[in-house]
């Protein structure tokens, strides 16, 4: 899941992949908060799960994204 | 003289009228000939709404892509831009020999009045007495609903030469205290002059693909006025008011799902756009919607850094003043699409024709 979400950031947003941890915030990727509506389209288009911008703004960080997205289509 | 229609059942005429239609030449169908734009002379920068927002030109361009937008004096009303634009439109369409309409449509979120609607009085003010004349009401895909009805009632016969404008003095209902929305919208109108013609010509509509959700009613509003709710104790109630993130994801989604919708029933890959219209409400949503369609940069129309988000008016001000500055040409293949409150979407897709657009900024 980590890989797919890191692959996104980088074709989709055009974030370079060295930038890109684990721990990166959001907003050091450079995401402000109409990116992160373009993220949950895409993550529910690419990895079929639906989250919203306001859920990545409340995770904060790539890692409890890639949490919050892998728990939710457990739960699916 | 045909009784106004509300947009549904034109729309119901429309789809009638095109699967009854034998295929190939005699069937009537909606023609572009004719395209104006107005713009009022006074520009706010981003500059002059930081003097007293908080914000930035930085924050607005990045998060819009807008630099500045025309407003309207405190005299000038809605019916004033359609009547300058539609006087253009019809000026245009002269050149190409049609010089009467029998219908004015008027596409708009912010009529003069609640009551009347406004198309009559700029019927009237244009020298067409007793022409048919309505208002359309869907915010900001309100020119493809527009465009629906005009195309509609010129492919059931009921009239000849439609006048269609798309026109907002949008700042007069905005919160002057709401950056988010404050910032983002601006004045203007444009009008397209359509007349019965052949689905093959150039300057023929292609078909409007239509749609609403109306449990996303809260979505984008003007809470207080009408009659769910005449007057309101919070003065906010009487101002336009927008969820922009939910807003943000729904319009994507949406405008991305009509227009591949739109280019199906015309038969079009999304490789046969020449130009890609589509309302201007944000840069970074108009980017999205074309990277999702495979769309590239150099062949979008836009123009929402020079005059923001114009609801309504802002499809056929971007295609007339495209026309006349040359970046819309002759035989372009014309994808549209639109979305607003509502909430409502739509999309069409047009080959452009030869015609002398005339697109004009009032003088001071």
């Amino acid at each position: 899941m980590y890989e797919q979400l890191h692959k996104i950031i980088e074709t989709k947003f055009q974030v370079p992949a060295e930038e890109i941890t684990p721990q990166s915030t959001f907003k050091e990727l450079g995401l402000d908060s109409l990116d992160l509506v373009e993220l949950a389209v895409v993550v529910e288009q690419e990895i079929g799960v639906r989250i919203t911008d306001d859920d990545l703004i409340e995770a904060g960080r790539l890692d409890a994204a890639v949490d919050l997205i892998t728990s939710r289509s457990v739960a699916a | 003289m045909i009784s106004p229609a509300p947009a549904a059942t034109a729309v119901a005429t429309a789809t009638a009228a095109r699967a009854s239609e034998p295929a190939g030449k005699t069937a009537r169908h909606a023609v572009i000939c004719g395209a104006g734009a107005w713009l009022p002379p006074r520009v706010l920068t981003n500059d002059d709404l930081a003097a007293h927002l908080e914000t930035s030109d930085e924050w607005i361009r990045s998060r819009t892509g807008i630099a500045a937008r025309h407003v309207a004096d405190s005299g000038t009303a809605t019916g004033d831009l359609a009547t300058e634009a539609g006087a253009l439109a019809l000026k245009s369409a002269a050149e190409s020999g049609v010089t009467e309409v029998d219908a004015v449509v008027l596409a708009t979120t912010t009529p003069d009045r609640l009551c009347p609607a406004t198309a009559p009085d700029v019927a009237a003010r244009l020298g067409l007495p007793e022409v048919a004349a309505w208002d359309v009401s869907a915010v900001c895909a309100g020119f493809l609903y527009g465009l629906a009805t005009a195309s509609g009632v010129i492919a059931s016969g009921d009239a000849e030469r439609v006048l269609l404008i798309g026109a907002e003095v949008f700042t007069r209902i905005l919160n002057p205290n709401d950056r988010t929305t404050a910032v983002i919208f601006g004045d203007g109108a444009g009008a397209l002059v359509l007349r019965a013609g052949q689905a093959g010509e150039p300057g023929a509509v292609g078909p409007c693909v239509l749609g609403s959700d109306g449990a996303s009613r809260d979505l984008i509003s003007v809470p207080a006025g009408g009659s769910r709710q005449r007057t309101a104790r919070d003065r906010e109630d009487y101002y336009f008011q927008m969820r922009g993130r939910e807003v943000y994801r729904h319009a994507v989604e949406r405008l991305t799902d009509c227009s591949l919708a739109a280019l199906a029933r015309a038969g079009w890959r999304t490789g046969d756009v020449d130009r890609f219209a589509p309302h201007q409400a944000n840069a970074r949503i108009c980017a999205s919607v074309a990277k999702r369609l495979n769309i590239t940069a150099e062949r979008r129309l836009d123009n929402i850094d020079r005059v923001g988000n114009t609801a309504a008016a802002s499809i056929p001000l971007l295609l007339a003043e495209a026309a006349a500055d040359g970046r819309l040409r002759a035989r372009d293949q014309v994808l549209i699409a639109g979305f607003g409150g509502g909430l409502t979407w739509g999309a069409a897709t047009l080959v452009w024709p030869e015609l002398t657009a005339f697109a004009e900024c009032g003088h001071r």
